[in-house]
């Protein structure tokens, strides 16, 4: 899915809500939107899924404009997660996981076998099955919202967008949420999700879509668009992006410090500059693995070396890469494979001064 | 793991609800103050009544066949249509509370035929106008209540307007009218009854409630979707707009020509959807085919007490609530309420 120049106002030559916004999506990747409340995170969903109208520019669909897509066909490819306030309770979980099927029967067709099946695989899947036959008002803030992600799932979409999908829920659920997003993704659907913890968008998303006011957005790699600047810009909040190890694997987070005063200038960071590092990764899940190949494929360009061995006794698989280039892109790569379910990923920096020393290790390329 | 669907009838259910208007039906055809006809006599005039044979028992076979039998029809029809089309309207304006004249039409349906019998119209003229003045009030609600953005809040508030505007044009008919020979006429065909109902008044209106019954059947499915959000619903990939207003037609065609039938019948449309709610949840797969069974069979027992109980007859509306309210409210604390 992508959108181009996509403009929109709610009234004309009104406030422009979204100036400019460009983006785009691959399958199997996890994109998540950033920003303020009110900077226009929901419009964004509302207009890139034809709801609301653009004012200019177009979202696109596998390179066809959704507006030409009728609306049957457009939305067994499109599923969408709405906040899970906005739900109505009056329903079972089951019959509200059935109006997901909508697309897949006729105006006056009722539900068959086939799509009772599906609901009921879907609802199996995300471990809600036990809940079947209970009203949505009886049940938790978090089981809703996998029911609505259920819901969504039903249709057997490729591209999943979600609204808040974890605000107002505990730890736990959050988890749960998120994790279903990985292991979604890693089997090939895309997921948009909008969200206010920037933590969640570097530790599950490829790519990041950042308001950093006035309806301008910046789009990009996560770990290039969720960095301390540029959340000082769209948030007005000076916050520090820490690694946290984990036995498994490191996790970053943002922290919020403290408000930022406007007059100050934040300073650059300069990622340009070559480094070598090794990363290091294991992984248990197969889907995974296929993955990791084609991170590493994209990335041959600073690849030294690889060395890969399964390790049959636990069932995972080791990988080992030494990487020479841009830091840029060594965070790039690192972050991409972070955020895959079921891998453990730390990356090593040589020191920047080494080669001046003349160390052991020389490298050409390596200035 | 269950193939079945949650919220949907059980055969048992379904067998029950396909029976129950014929064996009501049936009784309803034995009872009346003419006299009880028993079974045995009953299936002589039925035998002649499809074969069109000559009627050995000549009274027996008028009070049956052109007296109770369109009556009791009409009664089926009515009550199905009116349980349909408040299943209908409460799941539009996801609203419990909603009836059938949620949307002015049975104010307008009303007015039409007062106005009607102030003008001394026959019974065709009266009902065709009350449809009539119906269908200029749902369009009246819509062109109102539709401004720059369709908002379901502002279309209700709309219909409570009209409804009211034609309540009051209602009162000033009374005020005009004779009040010798007239009002009482208005005021007794306002508490509604079915006692004038023949095959030609049925002829007219049958085919709209049936069709309309017919159409929010099959949609039956779809009408869940009504109480999405805007965004939730398009997400499905209907067409919520025409959904939506293919729903309101219907329903507010079959309120106007139940109406136009029988006069203002209350209750039946608030009362019937909820006792379903009540027994089978909120899925219209279920309460729609429920409603328009127990609707009918509803309508057919509170008409035959009415035309029973006592000489004259005793105005339907009257009987729908005595028999109805208390009906519920033991249900309602049964089950623990009502939830939408």
């Amino acid at each position: 899915m992508s959108v181009n120049n996509g403009v929109f106002s709610y009234e004309k030559n009104g406030r422009i809500i979204l100036n400019e916004i460009n983006f785009s999506t691959k399958e199997g990747e996890i994109m998540a939107i950033l920003g303020p409340n009110g900077a226009g995170k929901t419009t964004l969903l509302r207009c890139m899924m034809g709801f609301l109208k653009w004012n200019s520019g177009t979202s696109k669909l596998d390179d066809t404009d959704i507006r030409s897509i009728p609306a049957r066909e457009l939305w067994k490819h499109v599923a969408y997660v709405p906040q899970a306030r906005q739900a109505s309770s009056a329903y079972s979980v089951q019959e509200t996981v059935m109006l997901g099927r909508g697309s897949h029967f006729g105006l006056l067709a009722q539900p068959s076998e086939k799509d009772i099946k599906k609901v009921n695989e879907v609802m199996e899947r995300l471990h809600i099955a036990h809940l079947a036959d209970k009203r949505c008002s009886e049940i938790s803030g978090g089981e809703l919202q996998m029911v609505l992600i259920a819901r969504a799932l039903a249709s057997e979409p490729q591209i999943l967008i979600l609204d808040e999908p974890e605000s107002n829920l505990d730890f736990r659920n959050q988890l749960l949420v998120l994790n279903t997003m990985s292991e979604l993704a890693v089997e090939g659907m895309s997921c948009i999700f909008n969200t206010h913890f920037p933590s969640h968008a570097l530790q599950r998303a490829a790519k990041s879509l950042l308001f950093c006011g006035d309806g301008k957005t910046l789009f990009g790699d996560t770990n290039e668009i969720v960095t301390e600047e540029n959340i000082e810009k769209a948030f007005g909040v000076k916050a520090v992006i820490g690694e946290i190890e984990t036995p498994e694997t490191v996790l970053h987070d943002v922290l919020p410090i403290k408000l930022a005063d406007l007059n100050e200038s934040a300073e650059e960071k300069g990622s340009n500059d070559k480094r070598l590092a090794v990363v290091a990764i294991i992984t248990g899940s197969y889907e995974s693995g296929e993955k990791i190949n084609r991170l590493m494929h994209e990335y041959a360009r600073c690849i030294v070396g690889r060395m890969g061995m399964p390790y049959h006794q636990n069932g995972v698989y080791i990988i080992n890469v030494i990487l020479d280039g841009a830091e840029k892109d060594i965070q790039t790569l690192s972050h991409k494979l972070s955020i895959l379910p079921g891998v453990s990923v730390k990356t090593t920096y040589a020191k920047k001064d080494s080669s001046e020393q003349g160390g052991a290790l020389t490298f050409e390329q390596y200035i | 793991m269950k193939s079945h669907l949650a919220g949907t009838l059980s055969r048992q259910s379904r067998v029950l609800l396909i029976l129950l208007p014929f064996v009501a039906a049936f009784a309803a055809l034995c009872i009346g103050r003419y006299s009880f006809i028993s079974p045995a006599q009953f299936l002589a005039s039925a035998k002649e009544f499809i074969l069109g044979l000559k009627p050995q028992d000549g009274n027996t076979y008028t009070v049956l066949w052109s007296i109770r039998f369109p009556r009791i029809l009409t009664a089926l029809l009515v009550g199905a249509g009116l349980s349909a089309a408040g299943c209908a309207f409460q799941g539009l304006f996801s609203n419990p509370l909603a009836t059938p004249d949620t949307l002015g039409v049975a104010s307008g349906a009303s007015f039409g035929a007062v106005l009607g019998l102030l003008f001394g119209f026959d019974l065709i003229g009266v009902q065709l106008l009350a449809i009539l003045m119906g269908f200029a009030a749902i369009v009246l609600t819509y062109v109102t209540g539709a401004g720059r953005e369709f908002r379901m809040n502002t279309v209700v508030l709309a219909g409570i307007m009209i409804g009211s505007l034609f309540n009051a044009l209602v009162s000033l008919v009374k005020y005009v009218a004779d009040a010798e020979s007239q009002l009482p006429a208005i005021t007794y065909w306002l508490m509604g009854s079915l006692a004038s109902t023949g095959y030609r008044s049925l002829a007219m209106c049958a085919p709209v409630i049936i069709v309309g019954l017919i159409i929010l059947f099959a949609l039956r499915w779809r009408l869940n979707l009504l109480p999405l959000t805007e965004d939730e619903a398009r997400a499905t990939g209907t067409n919520i707009m025409a959904l939506r207003l293919v729903t309101a037609v219907c329903a507010a065609a079959i309120t106007a020509a139940c109406i136009s039938l029988c006069g203002q019948v209350g209750w039946v449309g608030l009362l019937i959807p909820h006792i379903c709610r009540m027994k089978y949840g909120n899925n219209n797969m279920s309460i729609i085919p429920a409603s328009i069974s127990l609707g009918a069979v509803f309508m057919v027992v509170v008409d035959t007490a009415a035309r029973t109980l006592s000489a004259a007859e005793i105005p339907v509306s009257i009987l729908t609530a005595i028999i109805g309210a208390p009906f519920f409210i033991a249900l309602m604390r049964k089950s623990g309420g009502w939830r939408l």
